[in-house]
């Protein structure tokens, strides 16, 4: 992973010093172990903060939307995605992104570390598939394919799509993993059980709305949930809220979620939101073939009509 | 009350569904009292905030129809 | 739409999409049938209802 590190370092300090960007965006250690934070880099004398490492979970795409200047941006797999989208949304324009790709092997739970762990968590190191955790306590060591982000588990595009340079060979994508199977046990629950499931799932909810800032695709410039007049969600807990809040978030992504996490990662309470965004990305793989951010040529599924479109829930 | 009755908003193409209830209204034809009618100016204006505020309001099923 | 709204536990028959001519008021009116019966038969929305406001 430290070759990562020197690989985006070189790179980041190549493209400033000739100019070809303005800024790197990357990730830089954060204050807290696990908890990197994306920084950006103007000068070629501070590309040394930046680091690459298993907690770069958070989705550098959000960061473009609408910039002006010319920008290197680092991107693993569900990032280079994300700009793809950010692109066929004419949030920023191609010739603007210098793409710094990194094969990504994904990214390390902090939930599921902290909760494994005895006692504070004072470092999180790792090398060669295994995460050593250290506490006050103890050292303990993990496998790393333990402790990945759910959605990194079964993730099917860990290779950047896009990319102008790339700091590592491509790694060998998963083949054997079912993305829907979350999904799949859903849909074999009746309508009784999937209400009370996700009373449940979203009982916790506080509405901090952490999942739509993290989120690469929320960039409306006034969210639904702002929205006085009329009123769509009302602000509250009350479990309706809650319900049509997720709900309409999930919707506003359907077609363009690259299922990289984001929210999921970025919640306070822990909220599996992904059940629901996943749920829309499997329906519009089998109803129209389409996966999120894969080409900047074709037009989203919601966005186009094609003849053959399935229209049996029409009268 | 004695009977439970469903209320069902419906929101109506202004030059599809809405003519075609417009026209059996010309033509005296019977329907149910249930459905509440909202003229869209076309299927296109329809979102999805709009099936999820008319629930959230208490109605009992929604019905797009362009 | 309908999809999700059914993967939250939604009844399937309380969301209709139809296509309907200005001309087919026969279509309009059979429609209309089909959507109240099969409304009755659910019986009354409880699920995505926003409860009155209780006063404190």
């Amino acid at each position: 992973m430290s070759t990562y590190t020197d690989k985006i370092r070189e790179t980041a300090q190549r493209l400033l010093k000739e100019c070809k960007v303005e800024m790197v965006i990357g990730f830089r250690k954060g204050s807290q172990p696990m908890m990197n934070e994306p920084c950006v880099v103007r000068s070629p004398e501070e590309v040394d903060q930046l680091i690459w490492d298993s907690n770069c979970g958070i989705n550098l795409a959000n960061y473009l939307t609408n910039r002006k200047e010319k920008i290197g941006i680092v991107a693993k797999g569900c990032d280079s995605r994300n700009i793809v989208t950010h692109i066929v949304e004419n949030k920023i324009a191609r010739e603007q992104l210098v793409i710094i790709g990194v094969p990504c092997l994904g990214m390390i739970d902090k939930r599921k570390i902290a909760a494994a762990a005895d006692g504070e968590i004072l470092s999180v190191t790792e090398a060669d598939g295994q995460v050593m955790v250290k506490t006050a306590q103890a050292t303990q060591t993990f496998a790393k394919s333990d402790v990945l982000q759910g959605n990194c588990s079964v993730c099917t595009h860990r290779n950047p799509v896009i990319h102008d340079e790339m700091i590592a060979e491509p790694v060998p994508e998963q083949t054997d993993v079912d993305p829907y199977a979350d999904v799949a046990e859903i849909d074999a629950m009746t309508p009784e059980q999937r209400h009370a499931f996700f009373e449940e799932l979203l009982a916790p909810c506080i509405r901090c709305y952490a999942c739509r800032n993290a989120c690469p695709l929320c960039y409306c410039p006034t969210c639904f949930v702002d929205e006085s007049k009329p009123q769509w969600v009302g602000k509250g807990q009350d479990p309706a809220d809650v319900r049509t809040f997720h709900f309409l978030r999930a919707y506003h992504c359907a077609g363009r979620c690259t299922d990289c996490g984001a929210c999921q990662r970025a919640c306070p309470v822990g909220i599996n939101m992904r059940l629901l965004t996943k749920k829309l990305n499997k329906d519009c793989l089998e109803l129209y073939g389409w996966e999120a951010g894969l080409s900047t040529e074709t037009r989203p599924a919601l966005d186009d009509y094609q003849p053959n479109d399935p229209e049996n829930f029409i009268h | 009350m004695s009977e439970w009755e469903p209320k069902i908003v419906s929101f109506l193409c202004n030059w599809c569904s809405y003519g075609a209830a417009d026209l059996a209204g010309v033509s005296r034809m019977e329907y149910p009292p249930n459905i509440r009618v909202v003229r869209i100016p076309c299927t296109g204006r329809m979102s999805p905030k709009f099936a999820l505020a008319a629930l959230r309001e208490g109605a009992d099923a929604v019905w797009v129809s362009g | 739409m309908k999809n999700l709204l059914e993967h939250m536990g939604m009844e399937p028959d309380r969301l209709h999409f139809s296509w309907i001519s200005s001309a087919e008021s026969t279509k309009f009116v059979a429609v209309v049938n089909q959507i109240t019966a099969k409304v009755k038969a659910l019986g009354p929305n409880q699920r995505f209802v926003k409860k009155a406001a209780k006063v404190a």
